[in-house]
């Protein structure tokens, strides 16, 4: 029995083959190879030394970044100047010996004092050197009250954006510069 | 083409005899690293499991400390500093582990072994999770231990202010 379709069909599949074989491994296998490889090596050394992908936990930076957000910690950010105050930045919680090391878990938090000023809250105003700070990002009521505290020479002044919460439940004080991982990208 | 070859086999066979020596001769840093993750499971317990289950748990957390631990916890609205043999670790546990289920995690382990070999420090971050709640618990905290018959135990817990 003669097929007549052969001679049709079998280069017609030989060029799809040859097609898919270009669409997955490209023309020339070992280039594609080379680029697979740095790309990898390029994500691995973004994502894991410069670039800190972060999950948000929590609701003490309400309403500016919101829980189970995806956010990442810019680690070169504070090569070329030291952290400005409203930077929102990730604190290691500890193990401040091995800075090279990325943390698992950080606290997001946002500076508003910087070395060497005095930090205060009275009902509910944050105050720089006793000035009150404008603070657009914090939304809603705050009735805190924190008697004045110095920040020292090698300290950051970091706290919540969400005054709205019990001061207890908050997180906030002095943070050592060391402890400052990166600063929040977006 | 040849020496190349030869050269990467070197390389191969030289790699797989440093990792083979780190497999079989651990440093102690990685002994208690390892000794503070299987910490981290024991202390986590599912929901809906029973009290047996628990009391081994409880039990097997009890054998990471030794006989006669000093508890330092300086937290707001809790504050400790107590001495606690392994038996009132044990019931601790159990408490905490009869709220429900309990996932504990250590993220974050920096140890420190001492110039003697035979103490060491742990900076840790502990994130402890209750199913239900939204929020998780996170605490940074030493562990100081000691090695007690080939054995590292814990002697000392304490937290550590992250924010002064």
């Amino acid at each position: 029995m003669i097929d007549h379709d052969q001679p049709t069909t079998r280069p017609g599949r030989a060029r799809l083959g040859r097609w898919l074989r270009i669409a997955v491994i490209g023309r020339n296998p070992k280039i594609t190879l080379a680029r697979i490889v740095i790309l990898v090596v390029t994500c691995v050394v973004v994502f894991k030394f410069v670039l800190l992908p972060i999950r948000v936990e929590g609701v003490s930076m309400l309403p500016a970044y919101k829980d189970k957000s995806v956010n990442f910690v810019n680690r070169l950010a504070y090569l070329r100047h030291g952290p400005r105050r409203g930077d929102v930045v990730g604190l290691r919680l500890g193990g401040t010996n091995v800075i090279y090391r990325a943390p698992g878990v950080m606290y997001m938090k946002r500076i508003v004092g910087l070395p060497g000023e005095t930090v205060a809250f009275a009902d509910g105003d944050l105050l720089i050197n006793g000035t009150a700070l404008d603070e657009p990002y914090v939304k809603g009521p705050c009735d805190w009250n924190c008697a004045p505290v110095t920040v020292g020479p090698n300290q950051y002044f970091v706290m919540g954006d969400n005054r709205s919460m019990p001061q207890d439940y908050h997180v906030f004080g002095k943070a050592n510069k060391e402890q400052i991982v990166g600063k929040v990208l977006f | 083409m040849k020496n190349v070859l030869r050269f990467v086999l070197a390389l191969a066979v030289a790699a797989l005899g440093v990792w083979l020596w780190l497999v079989l001769f651990p440093s102690p840093e990685k002994v208690i690293g390892r000794q503070f993750e299987k910490l981290a499971r024991a202390a986590s317990i599912q929901s809906g499991e029973g009290n047996l289950p628990r009391m081994i748990a409880a039990q097997k957390v009890g054998d990471f400390f030794s006989t006669n631990v000093e508890i330092n916890i300086d937290l707001p609205g809790r504050q400790q500093h107590a001495t606690m043999s392994r038996d009132d670790i044990v019931q601790a546990v159990l408490a905490a582990q009869s709220a429900g289920g309990l996932t504990v995690k250590f993220p974050d382990i920096n140890v420190m072994v001492g110039a003697d070999k035979e103490t060491a420090q742990a900076d840790i971050t502990v994130e402890a999770r209750v199913p239900g709640e939204q929020d998780m618990m996170v605490q940074a905290m030493k562990f100081t231990l000691r090695k007690i018959d080939g054995k590292w135990l814990i002697t000392r817990v304490q937290t550590v202010r992250t924010l002064s």
